[in-house]
């Protein structure tokens, strides 16, 4: 990675001479109205004043914010982020006109190092999904318009990989979120360790597997971004007080998670491979396998984060925020039923469902709380490994982008299916990135390392060593 | 009332209901009589061989300066409606709740308190329901582990109440109904009070009168008022369940106050000894209380226990309580109530049933023991008769609140020390403590002063008595032959001379013993 490409380079630079960033900045306002004039959706909502207001300002207070890391960086947020006096709908229409009162933890986090907030990003409805498709603004991949960004991140994935200019974004995985869309739009996603960065201001998905983490067009800028973002917060009781802080860490030896590249289509597995061949003149590589969470992780993942998100989601009621319908005439219970029936899509109701049920008293034993058992059980799996490897890698996603008329006619299973990879690392609540590894059918094909808790920098090395 | 006629009660007014056409449907009438005869009966009364259950889940507030997940203050005097929100307690999407630690300390002084095992571990779950009230539509309370449980509350009668249970939870909205309940069409949502803390206590089914219902609400309030937990000025609420001789369970929700649920519980009683008797069956049912007719009212049926979904509430981290934290917490106690009258009779020497009074009581045992505290060697015997007698009288009378009402223990140590020393008369005690509480409030021995009702130092008791006695000879000699009214015209007389202020017995007592 050459240095002039990364956001320290920009910041370095900005500091010195203000119109860098009013010209960074217009540039990126340019990309953003362009990509939504064509359609590419990678917005939920752009407020240009909004963004000039904070341009106004920092250019007003600049010595005051010199020492900001992200001094005149645009940072886009994914929707389901809370930006004070931006609407913020986790990309669902039932949260439609919802402005929080409040900044996330990540978002005043961001300013205060001089960053300006550039938009909300576009995602799956509350997260739910591998493609972006499970919402109104669908964002299109960068390298195929007939192609998905992945999920939920989708849209500040596509616009990383869009953008000819400095920006980094806040995405949110909770099974895959920003692996995901990383790898399928060849950028850097990096997701810490669940607890290191607050969850305050985040729609909650499932909380107990929810973390916010960074996409950017490199490793740097993601490890950037997550320093920012991460550390001791007292408003988010599951918060583990961890800042996290970018250095290099030793890596030597590497597992191949077997069961997992195995899985993958063969133009996948072909790419992954040729980088392991690679990346064994700098590491130490075994195969290993991880059969309990080959088996298990799925199933566990979408009972709990579906019984945590039906929860989650009772809150809207369409009485308090967001959407309201006609009560006239209507019981309280009348009036729930039906705004939800209306506003849910049709994935929401199927976890509300299928949350609802695992955690029914009857079902709640063999369901909710064998899931949160098994839960443990995975991690142990994962603890036993990281006893001998410093990294585990596999592919990220099993299969290139589809296209949009291929996923159309996936059953939910074959689609959370293809969280396949992604699912047992999140659960564990491990961090992991995705870095691009090649080319496939001029698809990027991302490689996924996961490192055990608290290791970030292992990571940060092994990327710096990829790119 | 006896058992039996207990019995015909509820024949009776079976006859009479089935006397009505299409009794069953008239619930109206129905209910109707069975609350007037409501009036008549003895709660505390049972059928032979009936075996009444009563178990309760009491909602108090704990006395926090802030919400138990949020920041924002719970000190609701005075504010406008909706003015002590935040995005927690409103549950905006975004927010997070935070444990607030007072709550848990006040919970583990309730359930050391009430005998309970406190669990070092525990955590908080979500409780799913859909209600207005409610800003997420769930409630974080505590399901599997709560705080405290498996203790116990001794009654009077040495009856022993086991303590299942006692979880924190946070306090839904209020619903207001601008022109009463079920009248108007709209409800309004105040938030204020969203959020609060509440310790959650849960009984087994021990209890076996609705008398003993309401007794064991009054301990249960003074062990808390000992403890100094509760939100000041609020009222305990209690959900009653009942069932009997085994048959299905029925629930009263949201009874407030000791004298409504024993109401409650007693109608409930009656209406069910009704049911059984016309050969039906108990409904297993959620019932409301209408404190004004002094009845309860269906509110649902409930087939199978309520379904609430519970999960692990993901927001917040399980809480470990250190050893030492709740051995602290231990060795602070204060003395409980228990404790205190067993005290008060070793080493006062208290009669057992004053001491008992006494220390029901919290703001009462204030009282005595900063009467105690002015004067070490004030007589407590005589200390506590004042309170519990003359204090408690006029409080009870007058339906006042003892908190409300400014005792001055100063003024008491005075008024004892002049009964003592045989200045006052009992009937003069009596006045000047009524005119100290519910007249002028002036201090009850300027009271005795102003009024001339002290025996005035100057007056030798013993020498009007012999005065007397000298100049009513006959009466003397009546007296003597036997006639026990002259001793209560002699006595009269000294009483006149000393314009009423002697002490009665004193009077009488000197007037025996000279004319012996």
């Amino acid at each position: 990675m050459k240095k002039e490409e990364t956001v320290n380079f920009f910041v370095s630079e900005a500091k010195k001479d203000f119109r860098i960033v009013e010209e960074n900045l217009h540039n990126v306002i340019e990309e953003v109205k362009f990509t939504q004039n064509k359609g590419l959706n990678y917005f939920e909502k752009f407020d240009e004043e909004f963004v000039l207001n904070q341009l106004k300002k920092l250019k007003e207070n600049q010595e005051a914010n010199l020492s900001g890391k992200l001094f005149g960086v645009p940072i886009s947020v994914k929707d389901t982020i809370c930006v004070k006096g931006l609407e913020s709908t986790a990309g669902s229409k039932f949260l439609k006109g919802y402005v929080p009162v409040f900044d996330a933890t990540v978002v005043s986090n961001v300013k205060k190092e001089g960053g300006i907030i550039l938009g909300k990003t576009t995602q799956d409805e509350f997260g739910f999904g591998t493609f972006s498709t499970n919402t109104s603004r669908v964002p299109k991949n960068p390298f195929d318009n007939e192609r998905s960004c992945g999920g939920s991140s989708g849209g500040g994935a596509g616009f990383c990989a869009i953008t000819r200019n400095y920006h980094i974004n806040i995405g949110e995985s909770t099974g895959g979120s920003i692996a995901g869309p990383a790898s399928f739009c060849g950028v850097a996603g990096f997701t810490p360790t669940y607890g290191r960065v607050s969850r305050y201001g985040l729609i909650d998905y499932a909380n107990s597997l929810d973390k916010i983490g960074a996409i950017g067009r490199n490793i740097e800028d993601a490890a950037l971004l997550l320093e920012v973002i991460s550390g001791k917060d007292d408003n988010d009781s599951t918060n583990i007080g961890e800042k996290y802080v970018v250095d290099e860490a030793p890596v030597k030896k590497i597992g191949v998670i077997k069961e997992l590249l195995d899985s993958a289509d063969p133009e996948v597995k072909k790419i992954i491979q040729e980088k392991i061949n690679e990346l064994k003149k700098f590491f130490i590589v075994e195969e290993v396998s991880l059969p309990l969470n080959f088996n298990y992780s799925l199933p566990t993942y979408h009972i709990i984060a579906s019984s945590e998100a039906s929860t989650n989601l009772a809150k809207l009621s369409g009485l308090r925020y967001g959407v309201q319908g006609s009560v006239e005439g209507k019981h309280f219970d009348e009036y729930f039923s039906s705004i939800r029936s209306e506003e849910f899509s049709e994935e929401a109701k199927r976890r509300i469902i299928l949350g609802t049920f695992a955690r029914m008293s009857g079902f709640r034993n063999a369901y909710y709380l064998k899931s949160m058992r098994v839960r443990t059980k995975l991690i142990e799996e994962f603890n036993n490994l990281f006893k001998k490897y410093d990294l585990l890698i596999s592919p990220t996603m099993p299969i290139i982008s589809p296209k949009f008329s291929e996923i159309s006619t996936l059953s939910p299973l074959q689609n959370y299916s293809t969280d396949l990879c992604t699912i047992p690392v999140n659960l564990a609540g491990l961090p992991h990135i995705s870095i691009n590894a090649g080319f496939s059918k001029n698809m990027p094909v991302g490689l996924m390392a996961v490192a055990s808790h608290l290791n970030e920098n292992k990571l940060y090395s092994f990327a710096k060593v990829m790119q | 009332m006896t058992e039996q006629s207990n019995a015909q009660l509820n024949i009776q007014s079976n006859a009479q209901a089935n006397a009505r056409p299409n009794a069953q449907s008239n619930t109206k009438s129905n209910t109707q009589s069975i609350a007037q005869s409501n009036v008549q009966v003895d709660s505390q009364s049972k059928l032979v061989n009936e075996k009444i259950m009563i178990g309760l889940e009491i909602h108090a507030y704990l006395d926090t300066k802030s919400k138990l997940f949020c920041s924002c203050s719970t000190d609701d005097t005075m504010v406008e409606p909706n003015s002590l929100c935040c995005p927690v307690c409103l549950g905006h999407p975004g927010s997070k709740p935070v444990l607030n630690e007072k709550a848990v300390e006040l919970a583990t002084k309730i359930g050391l308190a009430l005998n309970c095992t406190i669990n070092k571990d525990f955590f908080f779950s979500r409780k799913t329901y859909f209600y207005p009230d409610m800003c997420s539509n769930y409630q974080i309370t505590q399901y599997e582990i709560p705080i405290a449980e498996k203790g116990f509350v001794d009654l009077s009668e040495g009856k022993r109440i086991r303590i299942k249970r006692a979880h924190i939870e946070w306090d839904p909205a209020a619903l207001i109904h601008p022109e009463g309940m079920g009248k108007s069409n709209y409800v309004l949502i105040d938030h204020n009070r969203s959020g609060f803390p509440l310790i959650e206590i849960v009984t087994e089914p021990d209890l076996e009168s609705p008398a003993q219902a309401r007794e064991f609400l009054g301990v249960l309030e003074n062990i808390l008022s000992y403890l100094s937990v509760l939100k000041p000025n609020t009222t305990m609420k209690a959900d009653c369940n009942i069932s009997i001789n085994y048959g299905n369970r029925v629930e009263i929700k949201n009874v407030s106050g000791f004298s409504a649920a024993e109401k409650a519980l007693s109608y409930e009683l009656l209406r069910q000894r009704k049911e059984v008797s016309l050969g039906n069956i108990i409904e297993q049912q959620t019932r409301a209380f209408d404190a004004d007719l002094g009845v309860t009212k269906e509110l649902r049926k409930k087939e199978t226990e309520d379904d609430y979904g519970y999960i692990f509430d993901p927001d917040l981290v399980k809480v470990n309580l250190p050893e030492e934290y709740v051995n602290e917490i231990k060795e602070n106690l204060p003395e409980l109530p228990n404790q205190k009258t067993k005290r008060y009779i070793s080493e006062y020497g208290l009669p057992e049933f004053d001491s008992k009074i006494l220390c029901s009581n919290f703001v009462l045992t204030k009282i005595f023991d900063e009467i105690v505290n002015t004067n070490k060697s004030i007589d407590k015997k005589i200390s506590a008769r004042i309170l519990t007698r003359e204090v408690m009288s006029v409080i009870n009378h007058d339906s006042l609140d003892l908190n409300e009402v400014n005792i001055d223990p100063k003024e008491i140590v005075s008024l004892v020390e002049l009964i003592v020393s045989g200045m006052v008369s009992d009937k003069n005690v009596k006045q000047s403590i009524i005119n100290y509480i519910s007249g002028d409030k002036s201090s009850p021995v300027d009271y005795l002063n102003k009024n001339n009702l002290l025996i005035s130092k100057n007056i030798d008791l013993g020498l009007v008595v012999e005065t007397i006695l000298k100049n009513n000879q006959k009466a003397v000699d009546d007296y003597k032959s036997g006639n026990e009214k002259s001793l209560n015209f002699l006595a009269g007389l000294v009483m006149r001379e000393t314009k009423g202020t002697a002490s009665p017995q004193k009077v009488q007592e000197l007037l025996k013993s000279k004319m012996n």
